[in-house]
């Protein structure tokens, strides 16, 4: 048992470090493909060991480091998503609980879903007068649609045997919502919120570019301006990691919560 | 019944009773009156002209057809019929999760809308919340059927239940650890547990070994002589034995499609009954071999 787990991680380290070796190959191949017009894996490690250095300096609004810079993002993105959530969870139960509601709110889902965030900028920043408050406008706004589906998704399938113990035993609304709807549709709903966080980190990168002051995207931008391609490529490397990690998390999240396989 | 009234008349009008029969006479008052309360008990159950179709794909499927049945307070029933006539969906019907296509039913004098827990209910599928341990199963389900009672009380009753059916140590499992049997008696424990006025019960013992099984019985004969034998118990069941042991009456069902009442069924053993000495009543043979017939009635050994 202990066995096999050792040999499972083993197994998983080493094929990540494959993976690893694998993209450095290929980013080498294109950097001697473009006659190292792209910078290759050594050049663009130096830069990033000097970033590194010195994470959280801060000479002024248009030099920080790349800690803060990061920091910056992560806040705005919890933000967003925090918000969307909180609109998308209780409205994805009242959905999934009442085929009246579903019927009016679905088209209104369907209509908005698939809107570019950037087609939502220009609205935030007549809205909040701010680019930062327009940042976040459209991370809520476009990140909530999985978050919101999913949980309504999983209120419906709620089994009638299940409805029916609610009924059998008397159990109040409170009790149905916190002893039946919620443990039931947890497993959807952190799946729509690990979709969700994936295109609120997706779409911070494009709201900051448009936004500028701070932040991973401005930092892109910024770098672009100062021709710092191997920044670019750092930047990249972290934002990729973050969304990984983000991603890993919210898996574990459902894992935990998953009574099917427990 | 006026066989023994007459019997009664008899010994009144004789005059200078020996002890003996004095004893006798008193006997058969009890037992007498004990009869006449039986008949004049109110109502609990009455199933009235119920017939339940389901759509399907193929067009309406006629599960019930036309089935009346009115069930005394405090009476034990079974039903019995072959897999897939309706014994489920009747059981539905009382319950409240099926609404009868036409007709209706009448439970503790209010006509059946839904599930509620003056009636409850060991589910066939057992259906218990896959996330919650054995012990908040219970404790739920009393949680919600007693509003008056400490937490500790409730605590007591789960406590008092889970020991019935020998789950104690079992507790803290979640459904998904338990096999069917313990499944089966999580249920039994939480329909007994809300104390209900009536008790019906789908299958309730069959995942269960027969020494379980005869224990289940007992307990379930101790829940039933509790309160003055007031609790009305409608209880599914393919076994024969089972069913004249603890029951008043066997309704046997016809098989389906469009099933209605074949037969019902009186089982005239005194109570309390005793499982060993029962098999020797001079009645049980009879009811025995006419139930079986009645269940088996097509096929005959010589069509082997
Ligand atoms: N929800 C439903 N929709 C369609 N048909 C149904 C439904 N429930 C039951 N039936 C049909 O009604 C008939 C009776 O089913 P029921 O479950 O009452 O049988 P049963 O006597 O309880 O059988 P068993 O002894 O196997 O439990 C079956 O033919 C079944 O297919
Ligand atoms: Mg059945």
């Amino acid at each position: 048992m202990k066995n096999t787990f050792i040999k499972n991680t083993i197994g998983q380290i080493v094929s990540f470090a494959a993976s690893m070796l694998l993209l450095c190959l290929i980013w080498q191949g294109i950097t001697i493909l473009t006659e190292s017009e792209i910078p290759g894996p050594i050049a663009t490690w130096q830069v990033a060991k000097e970033m590194f250095a010195e994470p959280f300096y801060d000479y002024g609004p248009n030099d920080k480091g790349i800690g803060l810079q990061l920091t910056a993002s992560l806040w705005r993105v919890f933000l967003g998503f925090g918000i969307g959530s909180l609109i998308a969870i209780p409205l994805g139960i009242l959905m999934g609980s009442s085929k009246f509601i579903m019927r009016l709110f679905d088209p209104i889902v369907q209509i908005l879903r698939p809107v570019s965030p950037l087609a939502w900028f220009p609205l935030g920043l007549l809205a909040f007068k701010a680019a930062a408050g327009a940042t976040i406008f459209i991370i809520t706004i476009t990140s909530l649609w999985p978050t919101l589906i999913n949980t309504s998704f999983g209120v419906v399938h709620i089994p009638e045997d299940h409805k029916n113990v609610s009924k059998a035993f008397g159990f109040s609304k409170f009790k149905y919502l916190t002893k039946i709807l919620i443990p039931y549709t947890l497993p959807h709903m952190i799946t729509g919120l690990r979709l969700s966080i994936g295109i609120a980190w997706m779409v911070i990168v494009a709201g900051e570019m448009l936004s500028g002051g701070s932040g991973i995207g401005f930092f892109v931008w910024d770098s672009w301006n100062g021709l710092s391609l191997e920044k670019i490529l750092v930047a990249i490397l972290i934002i990729g990691s973050v969304g990984l990690l983000l991603d890993k998390f919210f898996n574990t999240l459902k894992m935990a919560f998953a009574w099917e396989n427990k | 019944m006026p066989g023994k009234i007459n019997n009664l008349l008899n010994l009144l009008t004789m005059k200078n009773l020996t002890q003996e029969e004095l004893d006798l006479l008193q006997a058969e008052e009890a037992e007498t009156k004990e009869e006449i309360a039986k008949l004049l008990a109110p109502t609990a159950i009455k199933i009235k002209n119920v017939t339940v179709s389901f759509k399907s794909k193929k067009g309406l499927y006629t599960a019930l057809e036309d089935i009346s049945l009115d069930i005394k307070k405090g009476e034990i029933i079974s039903l019995i019929g072959h897999s897939g006539c309706g014994k489920s969906t009747l059981m539905n019907t009382i319950s409240g999760m099926v609404n009868p296509t036409s007709g209706e039913v009448i439970a503790n004098e209010q006509v059946v809308k839904g599930p509620g827990p003056d009636r409850g209910i060991v589910f066939q599928n057992y259906s218990l919340l896959p996330w919650l341990t054995v012990f908040q199963n219970i404790y739920e389900a009393v949680d919600s059927s007693f509003k008056n009672i400490s937490k500790e009380e409730k605590k007591a009753i789960v406590e008092k239940n889970l020991k019935m059916v020998n789950l104690w140590e079992h507790q803290h499992k979640l459904p998904g650890h338990l096999s069917g049997g313990m499944k089966q008696r999580v249920a039994i424990a939480r329909a007994f547990a809300i104390n209900p006025k009536i008790l019906l019960l789908d299958e309730p013992f069959g995942a269960l070994d027969a020494l379980t099984k005869s224990a289940m019985h007992i307990e379930l004969l101790k829940l039933w002589n509790l309160d003055n034998r007031d609790k009305t118990i409608v209880m599914v069941t393919h076994d024969i034995e089972e069913a004249i042991f603890l029951s008043d009456r066997v309704v046997v069902l016809n098989n389906g499609p469009a099933s209605t009442i074949k037969e019902i069924v009186d089982i005239p053993l005194e109570r309390p009954r005793n499982k060993k000495e029962i098999v020797h009543h001079p009645k049980y043979k009879e009811i025995h071999d006419k139930l079986l017939s009645l269940l088996i009635d097509k096929f005959s050994i010589s069509d082997y």
